[in-house]
């Protein structure tokens, strides 16, 4: 039975570094065994280390300070000779940093009133068709798109209506950029609920609720035509969409499953494999889960209307590093089954994930 | 008193002594049979035998046969000799007595240590297993620790490789860039003169005079490509607004903040208070199909008391409470109703009900509460109980901390407060 369980993938820790401040995300530096971890300072100022994978150990090559606390960061949107960084800080400014030259930003933009939560960048790294174009996510409840071309306003901004109260946007992704014209921006919300943004006919596609705030939305690839989108929330509950078949009044079919006690805080696709994807838990936990696809992924209901089919999620490992929530990850692209997690014990963790090629 | 079993016979050797003691028509088991050192009972009641023997005997490897009416006991003599006689011969009742007494006793003594010796030949088994069940599962874990390792180790090595690899593909690529840069330069001075077409021929012209690895073409291919590439990236989007609106509730709030069980029940009870009418219908019968309605009866209360006609709106008030006595609002308007006509005892008693109606405390009856505090609070005031009237004054006044007249008019009670006790 044990030699059975070691034909499953296994989560191996390579390297594990304390850092002196609180991480809140890390992302590899894209072509390279680089990587960048972002965060607050104890006085209350924004840090960027860059770090290096050698031998057994992480390397600090670069050590950068800025003046607002950062939150999140992307490569997504430039191009893989330039490898700018874009950045969201507590102050709600989107900056783009070019990471030889990190005193003056290339682009920077107040575009948001509160703490800009998440951010994400499609168009660029040889990835997929159609400008580079960046969304960020605020607490301020709106979702804006930005064009690194365009200074100062949105490209689109999604925004409650007035006088709607408004709800904390925590997590949005790209998708569906196939082409040129279409884009398509998801986002989740702190009440549940996930809004799926046209850019090509500038409206609202879809929505639906799910009860408990969404942490984390990612579609399981940005480039191709969408096939599957993953939302993670409150109470260790996700959600994989079916995005290839949208009934008029069902939307879109989808299968939930219960894994952890606690917040599912992130949800990664493997980049070389869009069917496999880890997310990561607030009681310190990485679980890898194999979607698979139903025998028929659409079907006719009463009235003739197409509506998709979900299929089944299976877990193939889980592992517990911490005892803090693992708040950030991210799949190397260059190397199959290397990642880097962030958790809130201040520790970021190296992890090489085996047997991806038997799954 | 037992029956004498006298009927034996014995015989002996140097060593052992064999003794043979008929029992016709008893069953005889072992517990029946007694034996020490020196003292040999056997006991079926009413029979008894009992032998205090001429010399020690070893009695743990002495041996009693149980055969068919006759008891055959094999004795080995702790010394060898030859016995006069099976049992001592001038034994008196005291000498027997204490002889009996030791043998029991060392009987018991023996059991004893007996006992004492299973147990700890028992523990020690019980901590063999245990070790060797813990030596098993150490092995086992060892094993799959050391398949752990080996992948660790495997897997460390590829990325080392890896790394490796990257590092040389970049300087690779460094010094390609610097060769490209060199024959763009060229290339693009002969694009001036040349036409788009003809761009084919200066690529063709560096394949053949480079002497550097067949990458380069490929890389000046995609840097050629990808400048054009760059020429036709779309222009940024004209900017648009896309408005939402969030998932309404009756409360809104997402689940992690609501108070849904609280929130039911509010719900719940406002719905029973909708359905609940009087059986009382004898007197009612004469009225209007839209007098028996208390929620028409509580708006033309409501209008009664705009135009001042306060009798009058506590009547319809009445009828309506007559109809359903779980509306909070009705008592609540009654309530100001009494006030106005100065009726202060039933005003208290009418805004007291309607705060227990409007259990449990929620947001949605918070402006019902705090009305039904501050008009109570009135009537304590006007009826000179001051310190009532403050403390509703000031539940009031936490339901609502915003609310500037509510505080005005508590600050006038404390202060008068102050006064009286100052007066006394």
């Amino acid at each position: 039975a044990a030699a059975a369980g070691l034909e499953r993938p296994q989560l191996v820790a390579h390297v594990q570094q304390a850092v002196p401040y609180t991480l809140f995300d890390c992302k590899w530096v894209p072509r390279s065994a680089r990587l960048l971890c972002l965060g607050s300072a104890a006085r209350g100022t924004g840090l960027l280390q860059l770090y290096e994978l050698r031998g057994g150990r992480l390397a600090l090559l670069r050590e950068i300070e800025k003046a607002k606390p950062l939150k999140c960061g992307t490569f997504g949107a430039t191009s893989l000779q330039q490898r700018y960084l874009a950045t969201g800080d507590f102050g709600g400014n989107l900056n783009i940093w070019n990471l030889e030259a990190p005193e003056i930003p290339v682009y920077s933009v107040k575009g948001h009133k509160e703490i800009i939560n998440s951010i994400d960048g499609v168009g660029g790294l040889g990835i997929g068709e159609g400008a580079p174009e960046i969304v960020t996510g605020s607490r301020d409840g709106t979702v804006k798109v930005w064009d690194p071309r365009q200074k100062d306003t949105p490209v689109a901004n999604m925004e409650p209506v007035q006088g709607e109260s408004k709800r904390d946007c925590w997590t949005v992704a790209f998708g569906n950029a196939y082409n040129q014209e279409e884009r398509v921006v998801c986002a989740g919300y702190d009440n549940g609920d996930i809004k799926l943004f046209d850019l090509k006919t500038m409206s609202l596609r879809w929505e639906t609720n799910i009860k408990n705030g969404v942490c984390s939305v990612e579609f399981d690839r940005k480039d191709v035509n969408m096939n599957k989108l993953v939302a993670t929330s409150l109470e260790g509950k996700f959600h994989v969409f079916d995005m290839r078949t949208q009934h008029p009044t069902k939307g879109f079919a989808s299968v939930s499953e219960k894994a952890q006690k606690s917040t599912i805080w992130q949800v990664r696709h493997l980049p070389q494999n869009r069917d496999i994807f880890m997310t990561s838990g607030g009681a310190g936990s990485l679980h890898l889960w194999k979607y698979e696809y139903p025998a028929q992924r659409s079907k006719k209901d009463s009235e003739g209307a197409e509506m998709g089919v979900a299929g089944s999620v299976s877990l193939l490992q889980n592992v517990t590093l911490s005892t803090q929530p693992i708040s950030s990850l991210d799949w190397s692209p260059d190397k199959k089954g290397l990642c880097v997690c962030g958790a809130f014990d201040q520790t970021v963790r190296v992890l090489i994930v085996t047997k991806l090629n038997k799954v | 008193m037992p029956v004498w079993l006298r009927e034996y016979s014995w015989r002996q050797t140097g060593s052992a002594v064999y003794l043979m003691l008929p029992l016709r028509g008893v069953r005889v088991t072992s517990a029946n049979i007694f034996c020490t050192e020196q003292y040999l009972k056997v006991s079926i009641p009413p029979f008894l035998f009992e032998a205090i023997l001429y010399a020690p005997i070893d009695d743990t490897n002495s041996t009693a046969k149980i055969g068919n009416g006759i008891i055959f006991f094999t004795l080995y003599k702790k010394e060898v000799a030859m016995w006069d006689s099976l049992t001592l011969a001038n034994a008196n009742k005291e000498q027997l007595q204490y002889l009996r007494e030791n043998a029991v006793l060392k009987a018991h003594e023996k059991a004893k240590e007996e006992t004492e010796e299973k147990k700890i030949t028992k523990q020690e088994h019980k901590k063999y297993a245990l070790e060797a069940t813990m030596k098993l599962e150490e092995a086992e874990r060892k094993r799959i620790e050391d398949l752990k390792e080996k992948e660790r180790q495997k897997v460390t090595k590829e990325l080392e490789l890896w790394k490796k690899q990257q590092n040389d593909a970049e300087k690779q690529k460094r010094v390609q860039k610097e060769g490209e840069l060199h024959q763009e330069v060229e290339q693009l001075k002969e694009k001036k003169n040349e036409k788009m077409n003809k761009t084919r021929i200066p690529n063709e012209g560096t394949s053949k005079t480079r002497l550097k690895p067949t990458k380069g073409c490929h890389g000046s291919y995609s840097m050629f490509s990808q400048n054009l590439k760059e020429e036709q990236l779309p222009a940024p989007r004209s900017a648009a607004t896309i408005k939402i609106n969030f998932t309404s509730r009756v409360f809104p709030t997402a689940l992690r903040e609501s108070r849904i069980a609280e929130e039911e029940e509010w719900l719940r009870k406002q719905r029973e208070a909708r359905r609940t009418i009087s059986a009382d219908l004898s007197e009612l019968e004469d009225l209007k199909e839209e007098e028996k309605n208390p929620d028409w009866l509580k708006d033309k209360g409501n209008k009664m008391f705009a135009t001042g006609n306060y009798l009058a709106a506590v009547n319809a008030y009445n009828l309506a409470v007559r109809l359903n006595s779980k509306l909070p609002l009705l008592y609540l308007n009654r309530a100001a109703c009494h006030l106005k006509l100065r009726n202060l005892h039933k005003a208290i008693e009418d805004s007291s009900k309607a705060l227990e109606l409007l259990t449990p405390p929620v947001p949605d009856n918070e402006n019902a509460r705090v009305k039904a505090y501050v008009r109570r609070g009135t009537a304590f005031c006007q009826l000179e109980l001051y310190t009532e009237g403050l403390q509703d004054y000031e539940a009031a006044l936490k339901i609502d901390p915003k609310n500037k007249s509510i505080e005005k008019d508590a600050e006038k009670i404390r202060h008068l407060i102050q006064g009286k006790t100052q007066d006394s």
